[in-house]
């Protein structure tokens, strides 16, 4: 028992909770002396407020740090667990934290803080600054909830209140587009966390305990009910897949990440889609267990799925020309290729699929809080417009090419060391370049086929695409050739609050890729304790 | 015998009595009256608990110490002692909240007849909580009809009238088919004393005779309580009746008196033939099509709906698809997640109804969509209230919403054929219950556009009426009571239902 655990989490929602309820009354004094002249009073209280905004600033700012060290300082210190109450007869919400969480809540922390800062700027020219930064700690209590629930009942708890938090950065314009994309964000979340409830109330029957052990607690129970077992599933990664991105629930991502606002689809394509991705693990290998999905329709199944969605994520964003747009299809398609590392079911393709939550993560957010960048310089929200950028914002630029390197997967980034340990995984479990390489791994997996090489083959044709959908834009920037002509050329580097955190992700970026030895070390570790 | 055991009979007589009191009193003084009956039974109903939990067992009295078939006799366990209990807070809270409606929509001559049916109300459904005798419980779902009826009649407008025509069609006949089953009965076995019935009809089905007659009278007297409390395909009345009267008629009749004959089915079940033998009749299996029709059908309504009142009402149709999906299951589990629905349900949807006046009374008393729109800045409380009352009903954890659908794929996990089906409706109902509900919320927090102006749209500030909102208070820390603390009720209903056997 450790009372300690709930710190982080506590903190932050009591900070948003008294962020939210001063918005709130704010609103309501508003509200009774709106007329004629109300919006030109709210443009000269926009002035006036500052400073008090400031002081919201520091408030959130030191909200966040300190439970962000609160979190991590928590997590790498020693095992540690909670019970809090009991739900219902044998379902208590439980809190505990192993190797996962420690990735996870080290991920999330980082990117919460680095937009955190961003916003700060940004978030001016959007207006309802306090919303904002209420819901955003309210988002980072319960995601650290989310990383440190001990099983699987808490998880789902935690996973709704993601969804149903998240969804007012969505819709915080409130133009009717966000609120349709809003809404459709929550009606495909809603459904796939239903769909994962489904997948819940099967375990809970069949599994000798909710709560998470590496390997899965898949018991004697389970005997001669495969067949709705995998279903179940199956039904649980499509529900959780929505979340991730993944093909038959993904339509919600494009729509929704454009319209919020640029540090909020940071987060979204960073943090909040990783959600999924958690859920896919804890179930998979930590409740279900990897050996029973192993060689099943379910496994082919989701390979199958994961790497249509690789191919046709890239495929669209290759083709979209609004800048946002174009990274959330990056997102449905990066995400999938860790979706396809964990459906490989071996420590070749689970490590990749760590790497590649990290690595992912910060280039992401990186990327979307360049976006936001040029959209709050210039307005600019389509691609075409980003000509001879690289003039104007050299630094900016400069992290964008190292993103975009990052996610292509060139060294020495961090996406390198991923993408390579993914196709790594990929070949292990084949029967030639198993037997071929002699490593460890060929042993322990069965042999998946043809998919061996056509994952990798995909996932080189993905790589291929994400050059071509990312790079033209630094050509064009650096290089506007002929259009540059009668164009103000005149440096125009955002301030330092918005340019400081992308320097350090994309600085991180290049050390993760670099000095990768630790990370990789701590991804197999994981590894082996969940495929013993 | 301790002086405890007379309490359920005096809160059946002291509300009984109050109804003809509250004829000649005026309108406060009804309303006084009313509010006090409806508090003391509220007490006594506590004191039976208390004592039957100590005890550990159900009691029979018997009235002036006549025997059975002369005398008339109440039966009282856990079970019923917590439903009355629980009947008594959530009319207490429904009446609380609904004073402002009943003043400004009822005649002032009328005032107090309004209570007349409120106290006769309490005391019929009482009298199906605790009853152990069919005739007695058949002649107090006459009563409970007829001030139903009135209930939703009292607000003079062409609506209401249809809506209670209506009500009083369907309603007779549930009442008719109730009473041919009943007949039946008495004619297989020759009692009306449900203990006694229960024997003869173990006999006759140990026996394999009458098997024929006996289905028929299950099935009747199955059918006749489901379309009184709105099963899918019988539930036409129902919109109207919730959706125009007043609002304490509303959130009494969709979390009270429903109930009361769901509850007087579940005797039925358990007490009148024995759930063995229902078990293995085909009535569950028909209950249980209809369930899961309703279920889906209810929900589809009320996405259609552009009316609130008339969406929470169809919402209403979905839910008793719930709880008679539960009974089809045909296990004990089944009945403890339907008879937690049945608590779950009544403390959402009366909070739904006075909610969802809160934000009309914001808007100009309009229930269309259109003009709710920003209506939860308008009137804090109820706006958070009401996504308090969705989120539960869209089964949010810590909810009491979740609770209750998890106990119902609880109950439906390992059950050989009717698993898959009941799984699946339980998902597409609940993602159907998050596209209106959410869509509300979302309604009533969108600020509204400049260039559009809400007729009569004005802010109600909490203090405003402070009955309703010390009513909404409540509700919602019932609600928050009933989803975090599950574990104290579900025992409790689980020993209640041992003791009816």
């Amino acid at each position: 028992m450790d009372e300690l655990l709930l710190l982080p989490i506590l903190l932050p929602m009591i900070g948003g909770a008294i962020l939210l309820m001063s918005s709130f009354w704010e609103n309501l004094r508003e509200a009774g002396t709106v007329g004629k002249a109300g919006k030109a009073a709210a443009a000269d209280k926009n002035n006036e407020t500052r400073p008090k905004m400031r002081a919201v600033h520091a408030a959130t700012m030191t909200t966040l740090s300190v439970s962000a060290a609160a979190a991590l300082i928590l997590a790498w210190t020693g095992e540690r667990s909670l019970t809090l109450f009991t739900l219902l007869q044998d379902i208590p919400v439980f809190f505990r934290v192993d190797a996962v969480s420690r990735l996870f809540v080290t991920v999330v922390s980082v990117i919460w803080l680095a937009a955190g800062i961003y916003a700060f700027v940004y978030m001016r020219h959007e207006g309802r600054e306090k919303r904002f930064f209420g819901f955003y700690l309210l988002l980072y209590g319960v995601l650290v909830a989310l990383d440190f629930a001990g099983n699987l009942v808490t998880f789902y708890l935690c996973y709704e209140f993601v969804t149903l938090l998240s969804f007012p950065l969505v819709l915080h314009s409130g133009t009717r587009e966000a609120v349709m994309a809003a809404l459709k964000y929550l009606f495909y979340s809603m459904c796939g966390a239903y769909g994962g409830l489904f997948g819940i109330f099967f375990l809970n029957r069949y599994c000798d305990s909710l709560s998470f052990t590496p390997g899965g607690t898949l018991g004697a129970m389970a005997a001669g009910h495969q067949g709705i077992l995998l279903t179940a599933v199956f039904v649980m990664l499509l529900g959780f897949g929505a979340k991730a991105g993944m093909l038959p629930l993904h339509a919600w991502l494009p729509t929704a990440h454009p319209v919020a606002p640029s540090p909020a689809s940071a987060v979204l394509s960073a943090i909040i889609v990783k959600a999924g991705v958690l859920a896919v693990i804890r179930v998979v290998f930590y409740l279900v267990g990897p050996e029973f999905i192993r060689g099943t329709w379910v496994q082919y199944a989701w390979m199958t799925l994961a790497l249509i969605t690789v191919f046709m994520g890239s495929m669209l964003a290759y083709r979209e020309k609004v800048f946002k747009k174009r990274l959330a299809y990056s997102t449905v398609s990066q995400v999938s290729y860790i979706l396809f590392g964990l459906s490989l079911l071996n420590a070749g393709g689970l490590t990749g699929a760590l790497l590649h939550f990290a690595g992912h993560a910060v280039i992401k957010c990186g990327l979307f809080l360049t976006a936001g960048v040029f959209l709050y310089k210039f307005g600019y929200a389509r691609v075409d417009q980003l000509t001879g950028m690289g003039k104007k914002m050299p630094v900016t630029m400069w992290c964008y090419t190292i993103f975009s390197l990052g996610l292509i997967g060139i060294p020495p980034t961090i996406g390198f060391v991923s993408k390579w340990h993914l196709a790594e995984g990929a070949l292990q479990s084949g029967k030639i370049f198993g037997a071929l390489s002699g490593l460890q791994g060929a042993a322990q997996s069965a042999d998946i086929g043809a998919f061996s090489w056509i994952g990798p083959a995909v996932l080189l044709v993905s790589a291929l695409l994400t050059a071509g959908y990312l790079l033209p834009i630094v050509l064009k920037g650096f290089f506007p050739g002929e259009e540059a002509h009668g164009m103000d050329l005149k440096r125009e580097e955002p301030s330092f609050c918005m340019l400081m955190p992308l320097v350090v992700l994309a600085a991180l970026t290049l050390l993760l890729g670099i000095f990768s030895e630790p990370l990789i070390c701590y991804a197999e570790a994981i590894a082996g304790q969940v495929l013993p | 015998m301790d002086f405890v055991q007379n309490f359920p009979f005096i809160s059946i007589i002291l509300s009984l009595f109050s109804g003809p009191l509250s004829s000649v009193l005026s309108g406060k003084w009804a309303k006084r009256v009313n509010t006090a009956v409806i508090v003391v039974i509220g007490f006594l109903s506590a004191a039976t608990l208390g004592f039957v939990i100590s005890t550990g067992q159900a009691y029979v009295y018997t009235m002036g110490h006549f025997p059975a078939p002369w005398g008339n006799e109440i039966r009282v366990g856990v079970l019923e002692a917590a439903m009355a209990l629980f009947f008594c807070v959530i009319m207490f809270l429904s009446m609380l909240g609904g004073i402002r409606e009943r003043e400004e929509q009822i005649e002032e001559s009328k005032q107090n007849l309004y209570y007349v049916m409120v106290d006769l109300l309490l005391c019929s459904l009482l009298a199906l909580v605790y009853t152990n005798d069919l005739f007695t419980a058949y002649v107090f779902v006459e009563i409970n009809t007829i001030s139903a009826c009135g209930l939703i009649m009292i607000r003079q407008n062409g609506r209401t009238i249809e809506a209670a025509t209506r009500y009083m069609i369907m309603s007779l006949l549930g009442s008719g088919l109730l009473l041919l089953g009943i007949c039946f009965l008495y004619d297989l076995t020759g009692h009306l004393l449900m203990s006694n019935i229960k024997e003869q009809v173990g006999i006759l089905a140990a026996t394999g005779s009458y098997h024929i007659p006996l289905v028929v009278a299950l099935g009747l007297m199955s059918v006749g309580l489901a379309i009184k409390s709105a099963l899918y395909p019988f539930h036409a009345w129902l919109p109207d009746a919730y959706g125009y009267s007043t609002l304490s008629s509303a959130a009494i009749l969709s979390s009270l008196v429903s109930k009361g004959y769901i509850f007087l089915l579940i005797k039925i079940f358990y007490r009148v033939i024995g759930f063995e033998i229902v078990k293995e009749s085909k009535v569950i299996h028909v209950l249980f099509v209809f369930g899961i029709i309703g279920m889906i059908m209810g929900s589809v309504s009320a996405i259609k709906e552009d009316d609130i009142r008339r969406m929470i009402a169809f919402s209403s149709v979905a839910q008793i698809g719930y709880i008679y999906m539960g009974f089809g299951l045909g296990t004990a589990e089944g009945v403890i997640a339907s008879i937690y629905h049945v608590v779950s349900h009544s403390a959402t949807k009366s909070l739904l109804f006075v909610a969802a006046s809160g934000l009309t009374d914001a808007s100009g008393k309009s229930p269309r969509y259109r003009d709710l729109t920003g209506a939860a800045y308008r009137n804090r409380l109820a706006g958070v209230a009401f996504t308090v009352g969705s989120l539960s009903m869209v089964g949010m954890p810590i909810f009491s919403g979740f609770i209750s659908k998890l106990l119902f794929a609880r109950a439906a996990i390992g059950h050989h054929y009717k698993m898959l089906p009941t799984l699946i409706a339980l998902a597409i109902s609940v993602v159907l219950n998050a596209v209106y509900f959410m869509k509300t919320v979302i309604r009533i927090y969108t600020p509204v556009p400049a260039d559009m102006e809400i007729a009569a749209g004005r802010t109600v500030p909490a203090g405003e009426q402070p009955a309703k909102s010390a009513a909404l208070v409540c509700f919602i820390v019932l609600n928050l009571l009933l989803g975090l603390s599950s574990e104290p009720i579900i025992n409790l209903i689980r020993s209640g239902l041992e003791m009816f056997g």
